[in-house]
């Protein structure tokens, strides 16, 4: 078992390190400082990202993990719900599932 | 001479230009009476002019409308997809549900010929709907059509799901939302400013309406013998939560800077200000705009509107609501720079304000936005425009 779930974790946990890290150039070093970003982090509002971030930040993940990812179209596609729940677990799935 | 009803929400921002042009309607021998769910201040409502509120109706939902009105000071605090449901779930529905009783006995008495519903306001459009009473929209804001949650199918089904149920509550079934007009919709903007290429054809823009002379007295002297360029900032009426954080802020970035502020604010939100900050609660806006070489707000529309009827750049910190939409106007047109309030920081706030003063572009802009929402009419455009609703519809109600 754990030889099968192990490469996931791990790729999961590549995946959020490089999420941070354009989190970090989207928001600005000094919000983040303040923030512990985990898989629970909300994104919406823990990151507090409003809709200009959320672009900028979808188009890093583009430029970095393919242009196949359709972050917005993604999110276009929720409900409100879905949207106010959505935390950086979801997207670190989201991502591996295109991959 | 025609009879015309507004319906208006408990927000000082949708009625403030419902009052405008009942004014103007009034001034040609129009009779104009205005409903909503609490009292306004009887100096805003135009002389020959009634604002009824039915208070035997309202009696028992008064709690509830005190909470639901102090629930909107949570608008900075929550997501933007909280602040769509607060608005529509916890807002709209339910003062439409609140309104409709009293609201159709008014109708009953006054019969008017036309029913201005403001945007929120569902329960005038759909009264309309019900009674056969011909019926136009008032839109204060320049609308988000098409934007992010309208081009979400699930939240837009959302929507409309809402609507359709609260129709079905008082017997509309319609398959279509009746809560605005599909007729006539009067938006107090410039189409180019609110960037909606091709209008539904019952949008008319007519740019700011102007309302009564504010008398408010001010420190006109302390003004003029200011040297520095001067800076309007307001956070209009709402939002009282965050004023002092927002100021503070404002303290931080400006104290002892060559230039003079002018802040629309309680003064008693901090014992001391800097030497080149006037504050004063109530300032009459109109008249001190001319003054002025650049503002600061949040997005409030009236402010935003009376901004750029002055031809003045704006450094706009947007909150919540439909702030961020009218922001990214704002720097879409060149007018002015958008800091978004949550990641604001004082340097950013220093530099962005000089940048606004020295490079001339931004005041460029801010000219010729004030030229398309001059152009756009105003009060005369929107009296015309009512007044042909009116006469088209009560010939084809002759003729039925």
């Amino acid at each position: 078992m754990d030889q099968l779930t192990h490469p996931t974790q791990l790729q999961e946990e590549e995946i959020l390190n490089v999420l941070k890290q354009f989190i970090t150039e989207v928001i600005g070093e000094e919000f983040v400082e303040d923030i512990d970003i985990t898989p629970q982090s909300s994104f919406t509002k823990d990151l507090e990202m409003d809709s200009i971030e959320i672009v900028a930040f979808s188009e890093k993940v583009k430029a970095h993990f393919g242009k196949d990812i359709d972050f917005t179209g993604w999110l276009s596609n929720m409900d409100l719900d879905e949207i106010i729940n959505l935390n950086l677990g979801d997207i670190t799935k989201y991502i591996r599932s295109c991959l | 001479m025609a009879k015309y009803l507004f319906v208006v929400p408990p927000f000082f921002g949708h009625i403030s230009p419902t009052l405008s042009v009942g004014g103007s309607l009034l001034a040609k021998g129009h009779q104009v009476v205005w409903t909503g769910i609490q009292e306004i201040a009887a100096a805003h409502v135009p002389p020959g002019g009634r604002f009824i509120v039915p208070h035997a109706e309202l009696e028992e939902y008064l709690p509830e409308i005190q909470r639901i009105l102090k629930r909107q000071d949570d608008g900075p605090h929550i997501t933007g997809a909280e602040t769509l449901k607060l608005a529509l779930e916890e807002t709209y529905i339910p003062f439409c549900r609140f309104h409709m009783k009293g609201l159709s006995r008014i109708v009953d008495e006054f019969q008017p010929d036309v029913i201005v519903s403001d945007c929120i306001t569902f329960a005038g459009a759909l009264c309309a709907h019900i009674k056969g009473i011909p019926c136009v929209t008032t839109t204060p804001v320049p609308p988000d059509v098409g934007g992010d949650a309208i081009s979400a199918p699930k939240i837009h089904a959302w929507w409309q799901q809402h609507i359709l149920r609260l129709q079905q509550e008082f017997g509309v079934y319609t398959p279509e939302s009746v809560v605005n007009s599909n007729q006539m919709n009067l938006v107090f903007t410039s189409q180019e400013f609110a960037r909606i290429l091709e209008p539904p054809t019952q949008l008319k823009f007519v740019g700011p309406v102007k309302g009564r002379p504010n008398d408010t007295p001010f420190n006109w002297e302390r003004l003029r013998a200011a040297t520095t360029p001067k800076v309007y900032v307001s956070l209009g009426t709402l939002l009282v939560d965050i004023r002092k954080e927002f100021f503070s802020k404002l303290v931080e970035a400006f104290a002892g800077e060559p230039l003079t502020i002018v802040a629309a604010t309680p003064p008693e939100i901090f014992e001391q200000w800097p030497d080149n900050f006037i504050v004063q609660g109530f300032v009459p806006q109109t008249q001190l705009m001319p003054e002025m070489d650049a503002v600061i707000c949040h997005g409030g529309f009236n402010t935003v509107n009376d901004t750029f009827m002055n031809g003045l750049p704006m450094l706009i910190t947007p909150i919540a609501y439909d702030h961020f939409h009218t922001a990214s106007l704002i720097e879409k047109a060149g007018c002015g720079i958008k800091l978004r309030y949550k990641r604001l920081k004082v340097n950013d706030l220093k530099t962005a304000m000089w940048e606004i003063l020295d490079n001339p572009k931004y005041r460029a802009a801010a000219r010729h936005v004030r030229d398309t929402f001059i152009s756009a009419g105003g009060n005369d455009k929107a009296v015309e425009h009512l007044e042909a609703f009116a006469a088209a519809n009560s010939l084809t109600m002759a003729q039925k």
